[in-house]
């Protein structure tokens, strides 16, 4: 019976054949006579765990190899915004409760906070600031709020009887309104900034408190009683005068007071973390500032006016006169990606900052674009962690299978002269492979990799840890191919092989080798899972690959201190997962190799 | 045997100074002046002539202008008489400064390798005599997970389940800052602030030697002196512990002695996490502050290390089964 009838025969499906037990078969069928490596795989086929093992690892080799493409880094990205960012998608998940009941919205960092027109306030996305803190924390009987300023790290709110109050970060003494601005009982306008909080009254003046270091801010400033709005970017303070002129209220002469030429008449103000964006009464838009290649500085060409504009941390949304919305900027979270639905509707307001935006239409539907979160969290640069562990991934994958790539050919090669040839050559190969062998493998490759790293650039470090890696762990694989090639050597096909004259490269190569290839693959798949280990403990003591470019090992380097542990669990629990279920499943495909291809293994 | 064992040693000897004169030269690679940096703190008390003028004589004291065999050989023969060199952060000999930390490494890891035996050997030969039981199953799982998970990573689960959300054990030290009190409750102390490590090191290697243990007593289960024993009517016990646990000795005792190494090796992570003061820890912080001579030292401690465990390893093959052949 040939191999094709046989197959026909019985086709059973594919989740069968993986999983499945052996189907009952003829007599016939069972002593067919199969090659050695038809047996090999039929065996592993039949290993439930190894079949799990391999799905699981192709799984991961999947995502790891497509995944960066879909979701690429840039290593140099940071961002303090958003810093340890619990996992998540809910940033922009606004209440039921508050949905087409909206007064306003204001945006912070990872949070947003809402009043509706009842008066009520609620705050949604990622409120704790840290391990103590939590913006949610809103005092109690603030009474019916009518408007809300969401900072960096705390919130303003404003009651109806003229009342503020305050939750989140005070360090900065911004969430501490001074004397006189208790008293006051004609405020306009709140804003709550970068360690700052900002009041404007009536009668234009501006009250401002907080971090006085980081904010750039004259309290005798010659526009006192004039002011209408204030803006503020992450290290100054922008107002608009009741005249229309933009104005800046700060000591220092710097970017935002470079003012462009001819503007006209302002009408509305934004700001971005470092921009300042002014519309006149011509609908025009003025950008300046400390602008970036983000693309905040160039505002659509568009044939209607502008009528507003609100800035997020790196964009700008604008709303036109006959109801339309229009983004630019910075994009990498899509913040300036307008749903194609809003194109026909008519937008009534909108709320626009750090990455998100929220649009209400004349019907009363929100619309929201933007960050929604972060499905695994951020690290402490902001990083975002799951684009790094898919990223990270193909590199700790590539470091370890190009080190078994190096380790198996010098392992076959040394193995196969050893074995093949003898005598002194084996002697003195031996001596070498036990002096390898013998070097302790942590400390000496902390040792290469201290000693060259120093010398040659960041991004070639990841060569020289495969290399490193391929270099030491090669002893083992070499006297198994040598034991085997032992055993083999005395065979009679050998003998005769030498006996027509055949060279002694051919023999080892052609006919010795092929035999042991499967003790090869075994060892080469454990080498693998190996070698990712080492690779990770090494990046883990900062002796390995070093960020920016992320490896799993290397994004566990910041984890080593009872804080992180603890309060920013995310930043080590998924990459350990990650890395621990894929050598596992290496590990598993191992064995069952091992199994498959050694029957009398099965036995254990 | 003798001449066996004298030839084994005369060539770990050979291995020795080989893989020194590597370690040397890889050492003396390594841009930097430690003459100057010797005299740096005193650069700007000292008059130009001065600096210079000692400059040469640090140069000299030290040797570094001969030639790099030379060095070498003063370098070693130091080495042999004990002398390893000055630490250039402690200021002191290496040879004392390397003490204390030495102490405490190999304290550790005899500790944790004790327990290690003591629960890998009865689990693994239970699970042997027990195949295929659930009871092995679920530890052929566990211990497929143990050994493919890093070290690091089973210290980061025990930090947090043990000394972040149960508060059981301190994350790090050796002792309660100023402690006092008689030996027995400073050692009581310190196995408290070493239970983590300790727990992490024994559950780290427990995976790999279970399994290790396990394949070698199936080997020798499924011999036919084992059925031969069992025919003759003798108990079981005898069997498994007399006839099988004797012939999977060899091949576990090979093992363990290469775990050894690893062991001190993989103490290296534990140290660093927990903050011990031991090799490891030192070995680390001397390489990242280029105190080259320790570092040298340290990783001379584990060449020293890794030739015993060889040697061991080859001799007791011969000492526990005599079929070995070791005059080859």
């Amino acid at each position: 019976m040939s191999k094709d009838t046989n197959q026909k025969k019985k086709k059973p499906s594919l989740l069968k054949r993986l999983f499945g037990g052996k189907s009952d078969m003829s007599i016939y069928e069972e002593e067919l006579v199969q090659s050695p490596f038809r047996t090999i795989i039929s065996n592993f086929k039949d290993n439930k765990v190894a079949m799990t093992g391999l799905i699981g690892f192709s799984i991961i080799l999947l995502i790891v190899l497509i995944g960066p493409f879909i979701f690429p880094i840039t290593t140099s990205f940071s961002e303090v915004s958003q810093i340890n960012v619990a996992p998540g998608l809910d940033m922009m998940d606004v209440p039921e409760e508050l949905q087409g009941n909206i007064k306003q919205i204001s945006i912070g960092p990872t949070f947003s906070v809402g009043i509706s027109n009842n008066g009520d306030v609620y705050i949604w996305g990622k409120t704790k600031i840290s391990s103590a803190l939590d913006v949610a924390n809103i005092p109690e009987d603030m009474g019916k709020i009518v408007q809300v300023s969401a900072g960096f790290d705390h919130i303003i709110f404003l009651n109806e009887d003229g009342k503020l109050f305050f939750s989140g970060n005070n360090r900065q003494r911004q969430s501490t309104p001074t004397y006189e601005v208790e008293n006051l009982t004609n405020i306009k306008q709140i804003e709550a900034g970068y360690q700052s909080s900002v009041v404007v009254t009536e009668d234009g003046y501006v009250y401002y408190f907080g971090n006085s270091m980081n904010n750039d801010y004259n309290e005798k400033n010659p526009y006192q009683g004039q002011i209408d709005k204030v803006a503020t970017t992450s290290d100054g303070v922008i107002g608009l005068t009741k005249s229309g002129e933009v104005v800046y209220l700060g000591n220092q002469q710097n970017a935002y007071t470079r003012f462009p030429e001819n503007m006209g008449k302002i009408v509305d103000i934004g700001t971005t973390a470092s921009t300042v964006a002014a519309v006149n009464e011509n609908g025009k838009v003025f950008v300046w500032g400390n602008i970036s290649t983000n693309g905040e500085g160039n505002p659509p060409e568009l044939d209607e006016k502008i009528i507003s504009i609100q800035g997020g941390r790196y964009h700008y949304t604008a709303l036109t006169e006959s109801g339309r919305i229009v983004s630019w900027g910075a994009n990498n979270y899509k913040q300036t990606e307008v749903p194609p639905e809003l194109k026909d509707a008519k937008v009534v307001s909108y709320f626009t900052d750090s990455y998100q935006n929220y649009a209400i239409d004349e019907n009363n539907n929100l619309h929201t674009w933007g960050l929604k979160g972060y499905l695994l969290g951020t690290d402490e640069l902001g990083r975002d962690i799951f684009s790094r562990l898919i990223n990270g991934g193909r590199m700790s994958v590539f470091i370890g299978a190009v080190a078994v790539v190096i380790s198996t050919i010098i392992g076959i090669v040394v193995g196969s002269v050893s074995g093949f040839v003898g005598g002194k050559v084996d002697m003195v190969l031996q001596r070498i492979s036990e002096m390898v062998s013998s070097l302790p493998f942590l400390p000496f490759a902390m040792i290469l990799s201290s000693l060259i790293g120093n010398k040659i650039p960041p991004n070639q470090r990841v060569f020289l840890i495969m290399v490193i890696l391929g270099l030491l762990s090669w002893p083992g694989l070499q006297r198994l191919v040598r034991a085997q090639i032992l055993s083999i050597r005395e065979q009679e096909y050998v003998t005769a092989a030498k006996s027509v004259g055949i060279k002694q490269v051919s023999i080892i190569f052609k006919h010795i080798l092929p035999n042991v290839v499967s003790v090869i693959i075994v060892s080469a798949t454990l080498d693998f899972a190996t070698s990712m280990l080492t690779e990770a403990t090494l990046s883990y003591l900062g002796f390995g690959v070093q960020a920016p470019q992320p490896t799993w090992g290397n994004m566990l380097y910041g984890a080593n201190n009872s804080i992180v542990i603890q309060n920013y669990w995310w930043r080590w629990v998924f990459a350990s997962i990650i890395l621990g279920v894929c050598v596992i499943c290496i590990n598993l495909i191992g064995d069952g190799l091992r199994d498959a291809i050694d029957p009398k293994s099965q036995e254990r | 045997m003798i001449k066996y064992v004298g030839k084994r040693i005369m060539y770990m000897i050979l291995v020795f100074f080989i893989m020194s004169i590597a370690l040397f030269f890889l050492y003396n690679l390594i841009p930097g002046d430690p003459a100057r940096a010797e005299l740096e703190p005193l650069r700007n008390k000292l008059t130009a002539e001065e600096y210079q003028y000692r400059y040469q004589l640090a140069r000299e004291r030290l040797g570094l202008d001969d030639p790099m065999p030379i060095r070498y050989a003063k370098w070693m023969s130091g080495v042999l008489q004990g002398d390893f060199g000055m630490s250039s952060i402690y200021k002191a000999p290496v040879r004392e400064v390397i003490v204390s930390p030495m102490k405490i490494t190999v304290f550790i890891n005899i500790f944790s390798i004790i327990i290690t035996l003591a629960i890998t050997i009865p689990l693994g030969i239970f699970t042997a005599v027990k195949k295929n039981s659930i009871f092995d199953k679920s530890v052929q799982v566990l211990t497929i997970v143990g050994y493919s998970i890093p070290v690091f990573i089973i210290a980061l689960l025990f930090i947090y389940l043990f000394a972040v959300r149960l508060g059981w054990f301190p994350v790090s030290g050796l002792n309660t800052p100023n402690f006092s009190g008689t030996a027995w409750e400073e050692f009581k102390d310190t196995m408290y602030h070493l239970a983590l490590p300790l727990g992490v090191l024994t559950v780290g290697s427990l995976g790999g030697l279970t399994r290790y243990v396990r394949a070698a007593m199936i080997d020798a289960l499924s011999m036919d002196y084992i059925r031969t024993a069992r025919a003759k009517g003798l108990k079981e016990r005898v069997v498994i512990f007399s006839h099988a646990w004797r012939n999977a000795l060899l091949p576990v005792i090979t093992l363990i002695i290469s775990w050894l190494m690893s062991v001190f090796a993989g103490s290296l992570v534990i140290e660093r996490m927990f903050n011990l003061k031991g090799m490891g820890d030192f070995y680390i912080s001397a390489l990242t502050n280029q105190d080259y001579n320790v570092a040298m030292a340290i990783q001379l401690f584990y060449i020293i290390l890794a030739l015993l465990g060889n040697l061991l390893s080859d001799l007791s093959y011969g000492v526990v089964d005599p079929r070995v052949r070791v005059n080859k």
